[in-house]
């Protein structure tokens, strides 16, 4: 039943993909493609549910084979939440000319290769998918953008180096498979050299996937180009669905990791979040700064399975499944309340043409739905109770809490480390969000444009109330998704299925009385306080004319933090005034803060690349003459070879 | 529902929002008295607010409803903070429970309101005090959790009740970790009340406020409800320091009749330290604070230590 469901959602997907291309189907092809997702994501939702396997199991072998088990259904389950409302933004975000039909096409694709990711049971079908996950993009990139040469590089480096940084992927895989560990036939011994190889393989090519720091650097350049719909499944799924193959491979496949491994992970989760929201909150283009906010929360679901694997090694088995189910848990807030970020943007983007952080403004006041949707979802990704941001904050808190409990000192103090990094993040996000909320939505509009600005079609509204409704049910109810993750382990383990969150050794989550007595008591505060308020009056400035050039921006509110972190960060600050006779005239203030890694890590080795490059091409002359003299000594040298024995 | 969990709830409630502001009244009181005034009493706080609920509300031109949400939401934000902040080992949960990262959460919800409503006025001076407090807040809320973790960890949960009946005694005389916690506990009391020398709640000129600022633009029953808010945020967190960082006796009864006994104290400690501490640079204040997380971040490893 469950899986006669999948398969029509699925195929439904493909038919409306099918659709998108004629000319007269666009829309219904895209509102075939949401009716499928939907089916796709009750399906993956009820597998999670009843804990059954449908189709195959996994097998090390090579022969195709597809099959869903509870960790599958749970990511099905995400990308169908997602890419419901995404489609139904599509129909009117999306023009029905040639480019909004190509779009409308590849979005089914791209859906039906992630599933293919979840879905596959052997090697082969496993990397077709995440290869064919990592190309779709690339081409929906490219046609969106057309002959735009930005758009090109960036593609060029986004494939590049998720290939080059995805190669650990094949690697992990393929050694698995070799070792037969790929669905349990035999168990990789612990501590022995190939798990390690094994394991650090997958984290850097599954974290490069997934934006792990510092392997992020082609996200916030890749995210923010796609039309808002492929960003939001970029976002909201496709980072997610590489932290499926890191959680298949870490926790599972790879039997139980050293302590050493664990805290290693935990070091790239706790750098990935810090550092995302650090560098987001230097951003000044809206999408690029979700996308670095991604990265934010990846490493946070980093942190859970760091957690996860330290507590694991330490034989506290509940913690580490709960470590587990809340990294589980933050994969589906975060894909909620991202790609309800994305598509807000998106919809910002279409009425006023620019996302430029500081000339926007006031837009709660011209696109209430819209507005408001978006602002649900920031105060769901800053970590607020009674949203689902904080329900997964704090699961993840209270794992990286009971590492010290179990742990000995050196890795005790790790996870109080990341406990701390973690609140600290939470902290930024708090501030990276009021900036957004801010600048995006309050206070008076910054150019015409946006005074100008008209709120989105039915569709588009819809499909954000819906994401913004969501970020509120996970809120209030978390306890019903976690009860069946805590399920997902590998190892014996089950929790009570309740509306909150209620854990041993910690004071639990009640969320439904939370949000209850929250609501309660700003209703009955709000009653009390009455409404008697006297003519509005001008706003204090010292006594000065408040004018449009005293307005603050995204530089002036983040500037303490920026000289609170000036060593590490090492902004660029320029001032350069002119004068006339002794007056002066113009003042011209410029300022950014560079990305240390590209700056220190990439650009360096990119630029030794292409002269590695320039040297090797001196080897290709293009005379016959010279191939045949390479060929000569390459017969000669593998005779010699032969002859000592070296090789044969 | 016992007698005495029945009373500390009582205690709880009633003295978190109504004795309250008596608290920041002490300390403004002491105050005075150390530095030679003979200054307003301890209940100026109430009459500030009795002035203030008489008073019409004024928004500033071209504020929004986020502007008139703000107050209302920070009020409901401490309120909940106050319902789990418990005054002994036994309460019952009130629907919010008394987990400890649950009062991080309430704390972070009041700081994003007050401060989308500076954007929401877009006063220079309001976002000024917002920015800065923000930036405090990232090294503020990584010093509190970790204090909060070495509790925790000495009394094997993070449910508060459970957090004072396990650190009940001496044991911050005895155990190392504990004490590491109090020392790093006493600058978040510091950051949290807003006093000096993290900031100076007396100060007028608008370009030295932090906490402060945010409210510039706030009148009548608004500002009323703002400056309960910082009163509640001094009870929260010197009760968690008496009943959690501080001797106290095991049992209900004896742990409410203790906290007055400890509240007073605080509250003169804290006018000692407003006394003899200039306020300092804030790009220095993140440095005082890592010495606080330094602090438990020792605190840990010593508890892990003692325990293994």
């Amino acid at each position: 039943m469950t899986g006669a469901l999948l398969v029509a959602g699925l195929g439904a997907i493909a038919l409306g993909g099918v659709l998108c291309v004629l000319r007269r189907g666009f829309s219904t092809g895209l509102a075939v493609q949401t009716v499928g997702a939907a089916g796709v994501a009750v399906a993956g939702f009820w597998t999670l549910g009843s804990s059954a396997s449908l189709g195959d199991g996994f097998s090390s072998s090579f022969a195709p084979r597809l099959g869903v088990d509870g960790l599958s259904g749970l990511f099905l389950g995400i990308l169908g939440l997602i890419a419901v409302p995404a489609l139904a933004f599509s129909v009117r975000y999306l023009r029905p000319g040639p480019n909004g039909r190509a779009v409308g096409a590849l979005t089914a694709l791209f859906v039906l290769a992630l599933a293919l990711v979840l879905c596959g049971r052997d090697p082969l079908t496993f990397l077709v998918g995440w290869e064919s996950m990592t190309l779709i993009p690339a081409v929906v990139i490219l046609v969106s953008r057309g002959a735009d040469r930005r758009a090109r590089r960036t593609v060029f480096n986004y494939l590049a180096l998720t290939h080059l940084g995805g190669a650990g992927t094949w690697v992990a895989i393929l050694l698995l498979a070799h070792a037969g560990a790929i669905g349990g036939q035999t168990t990789i011994a612990s501590g022995s050299g190939l798990q390690i190889a094994i394991a650090l393989s997958a984290l850097a090519g599954m974290g490069t996937k997934a934006g792990v720091m510092p392997l992020h650097v082609w996200l916030p350049r890749a995210h923010p180009i796609a039309p808002a719909p492929v960003s939001a499944l970029m976002s909201g799924v496709m980072i997610k669905v590489a932290l499926y193959g890191l959680v298949r491979v870490l926790l599972d496949w790879d039997g139980v990791l050293p302590v050493w491994f664990g805290v290693l992970v935990l070091a790239a989760g706790a750098f990935s979040a810090l550092g995302g929201v650090v560098y987001a909150l230097f951003e000044h283009d809206l999408k690029r700064l979700l996308a670095m906010h991604s990265i934010e929360n990846i490493g946070i679901i980093v942190l859970g399975i760091g957690a996860s694997i330290v507590l694991r090694a330490r034989g506290a088995d509940m913690w580490a499944a709960f470590a587990l189910a809340a990294a589980l848990l933050h994969c589906v807030n975060h894909a909620v309340f991202k790609a309800l970020l994305f598509l807000g943007a998106g919809a910002f983007e279409r009425a006023v043409g620019s996302l430029e952080i500081d000339r926007l403004g006031g837009l709660l006041r011209r696109m209430p739905w819209s507005g408001g949707a978006f602002l649900v979802g920031a105060a769901a990704i800053a970590g607020l109770p009674p949203l689902n941001g904080f329900a997964s904050e704090w699961l993840t808190l209270q794992a990286l809490l009971h590492i010290p409990r179990y742990g000995h000192v050196g890795d005790g103090v790790a996870g109080a480390l990341a406990l701390a990094a973690l609140a600290a993040t939470a902290a930024l996000a708090v501030f990276c969000f009021v900036k957004v909320v801010g600048l995006v939505l309050l206070g008076a509009p910054r150019t015409p444009a946006v005074a100008a600005a008209e709120e989105q079609p039915l569709p588009m509204r819809a499909a954000l109330v819906f994401l913004a409704l969501a970020c509120v049910a996970l809120g209030v109810a978390p306890g019903v998704l976690f009860g069946p993750l805590v399920g997902l382990a590998p190892w014996p383990s089950a929790h009570a299925t309740q509306l909150g969150l209620y854990l041993p050794g910690t004071g639990s989550l009640p969320t439904v009385g939370i949000a209850l007595v929250l609501v309660a008591v700003t209703i009955a505060l709000a009653l009390l306080r009455g409404n008697r308020r006297a003519a509005p009056a001008p706003n204090w400035a010292s006594g000065q004319l408040v004018e449009p050039a005293l307005n603050w921006t995204s530089s002036g509110f983040t500037k303490p933090l920026r000289l609170v972190l000036e060593l590490v960060l090492r902004p660029q600050r320029e001032i350069s005034s002119r004068t006339v006779g002794g007056v002066l005239q113009q003042v011209a203030y410029s300022g950014n803060v560079p990305h240390l890694i590209e700056d220190r890590l990439y650009r360096p080795a990119e630029r030794m690349a292409f002269r590695a490059a320039v040297h090797a091409r001196r080897l290709q002359t293009g005379s016959v003459g010279t191939y045949v003299v390479y060929l000569i000594a390459l017969v000669l040298v593998l005779l010699v070879a032969v002859r000592l024995g070296v090789i044969g | 529902m016992s007698a005495a969990s029945a009373v500390s709830t009582a205690v709880q409630v009633l003295g978190g929002i109504v004795l309250a502001p008596l608290l920041p009244g002490l300390v403004q009181h002491w105050k005075a008295r150390l530095q030679g005034r003979r200054g307003p009493t301890p209940l100026q706080p109430y009459r500030e607010l009795r002035r203030l609920w008489g008073k019409s509300m004024v928004d500033p031109e071209g504020s929004g409803p986020i502007y008139r949400l703000a107050p209302v939401v920070v009020a409901a934000a401490l309120v909940g903070a106050v319902l789990v902040v418990p005054v002994a080992q036994s309460a019952p949960t009130l629907g919010l429970g008394h987990d400890a990262l649950l009062l991080l959460g309430l704390l972070a919800l009041a700081r994003f309101a007050v401060a989308s409503a500076s954007w929401d006025v877009s006063n220079g001076f309001s976002l000024m005090g917002a920015s800065r407090d923000l930036t405090l807040s990232v090294f503020v809320e990584a010093t509190f959790i970790l204090s909060l973790a070495v509790a925790a960890l000495t009394s094997g949960t993070t449910d508060l009740r459970g957090v004072v009946a396990g650190t009940a005694g001496i044991g911050v005389w005895k155990s190392p970790a504990l004490a590491l916690g109090a020392v790093s506990f006493a600058f978040v009391v510091i950051a949290e009340t807003g006093r000096q020398p993290v900031d100076n709640p007396d100060t007028h000129l608008e370009l030295t406020m932090i906490h402060e600022g945010p409210l510039l633009e706030y009148a009548g029953r608004d500002l009323a409800y703002l400056q309960w808010a910082a009163a509640a945020r001094h009870w929260l967190v010197l009760v968690l320091a008496a009943e959690v960082f501080l001797p106290h006796p095991h049992g209900v009864w004896l742990q409410l009749a203790v906290l007055p006994v400890a509240l007073v104290p605080l509250c003169a400690a804290l006018a000692i330290v407003e006394t003899i501490l200039a306020k300092m640079r804030i790009l220095l204040v993140p440095r005082l604070l890592a010495v606080g997380a330094a602090a438990a971040l020792l605190g840990i490893a010593a508890w892990i230590a003692g325990a293994a």
